[in-house]
């Protein structure tokens, strides 16, 4: 680089004493830093022009398509659970009498078919007019023999009718009832039914 | 002073569309920052490849980030020093990591506190430069970096002596509104 050019050359010798103060300093920065770069590449040009251009992968129309296909998913589901659950395949149906302290109560259980495999009975119970339990009070179905509980078979919480969907293990052969009561031990028998 | 303001809320106000996606803004901010982003990461690299590379990152990270920026917090142009300064700061530490064992040199080059002063002392004329008319903007670069004369420059440009006096003269005004934040 060849040599700084004379201050008074660029700027004359006409000016107020502000003004050339202004422009000295400007002079003084000018010549205290490096010359800019001379150009810029066209192939920066040409990199910066593609940022933001690709599509990405989560366009307008693509969130649609996948909000779409969600709800249709959704749906397909929703259908596949009620089509499985008409296919609940009741062999057997136990309507439950009510106890003194819910006289207005009823309930139904349905033994389906036992996996032969596990020995699993899938069992429906259907519940209506008991009162919804707050806090971390729940009710449980029990099998009972000779008017002792004798296994649980699973608890549950109700709104309004409720249906439950519950497995016992147990040889039903070996007990006479089914039973629901609250937890606690000196909950009444709420509903009950011969097996 | 009002020049200095007007184009620091013009500065703001393209990153702000530029965070809405706007991708005429964004080619208003590459034209107007492109030579000192460039020139500034050719200067700290030295190499002409990755100093593209750095400025490709700079206005990718501008593009991403445009809508973080808070005009409140400070200017738009150093919130663009800072997006090219850790892009460029980037590329040197891959650089370090890349190459092979330094050789044993004495260090000559100024201290960090210095290099960052000059650089953003550097960053702020050559930001200021852009916006100057171009005819202002290369009567002044050829003066100060081209070691031309105000005669030769006349030739070069073939106008008239008076003409590049008064380009001359006038452009190095109104940098010195522009630059009126920066302390001689």
């Amino acid at each position: 680089m060849s040599e700084k050019p004379d201050f008074r050359e660029l700027v004359g010798d006409d000016l107020t004493p502000e003004e050339e103060l202004e422009l000295a300093r400007v002079d003084s920065l000018l010549r205290s830093v490096a010359g800019p770069a001379t150009e810029v590449p066209s192939s920066l040009t040409t990199r910066v022009e593609q940022i933001g251009t690709a599509t990405p992968i989560w366009t307008r129309r693509r969130v649609l398509a996948a909000v779409a296909l969600a709800a249709t998913l959704a749906a397909l589901f929703f259908a596949a659970g009620r089509w499985l659950d008409r296919g609940f395949d009741a062999r057997a149906s136990f309507d439950m009498t009510p106890g003194k302290t819910v006289p207005d109560a009823s309930g139904k259980i349905e033994l389906g078919r036992r996996d032969e495999s596990t020995g699993n009975w899938k069992m429906r119970l259907v519940v209506d007019g008991l009162p919804h339990l707050a806090g971390n009070d729940y009710y449980v179905l029990w099998l009972a023999r000779d008017g002792e509980y004798a296994g649980a078979c699973g608890t549950f919480n109700v709104n309004g009718r409720t249906t439950v969907d519950l497995t016992a293990s147990y040889d039903l052969s070996e007990y006479d009832a089914w039973v629901i009561t609250r937890v606690g031990e000196d909950s009444p028998w709420l509903l009950s039914a011969e097996t | 002073m009002p020049a200095a303001m007007a184009t620091a809320e013009s500065d703001s106000r393209l990153i702000e569309r530029v965070g809405r996606g706007d991708r005429e803004a964004f080619e208003q901010l590459y034209k107007r920052f492109a030579r000192p982003v460039f020139g500034m990461a050719l200067r700290q690299l030295g190499d002409n490849g990755r100093a593209e590379d750095a400025a490709q990152e700079t206005f990718a990270a501008v593009w991403r980030s445009a809508r973080t920026y808070k005009a409140e917090r400070g200017t738009a142009s150093a919130w663009l020093y800072a997006v090219a300064r850790h892009a460029i700061i980037d590329r040197a530490r891959q650089k370090r990591e890349n190459a092979a064992e330094a050789p044993d040199e004495a260090d000559t080059r100024a201290g960090p506190v210095e290099q960052a002063e000059e650089s953003w002392l550097t960053w702020r004329v050559h930001s200021a430069l852009e916006l100057l008319p171009e005819r202002e903007r290369v009567v002044i670069e050829l003066a100060y970096w081209s070691g031309l004369s105000q005669t030769e420059i006349a030739s070069y440009l073939d106008v008239p002596l008076g003409t590049v006096k008064t380009r001359t003269r006038t452009g190095l005004a109104r940098l010195a509104g522009l630059l009126e934040e920066v302390k001689g």
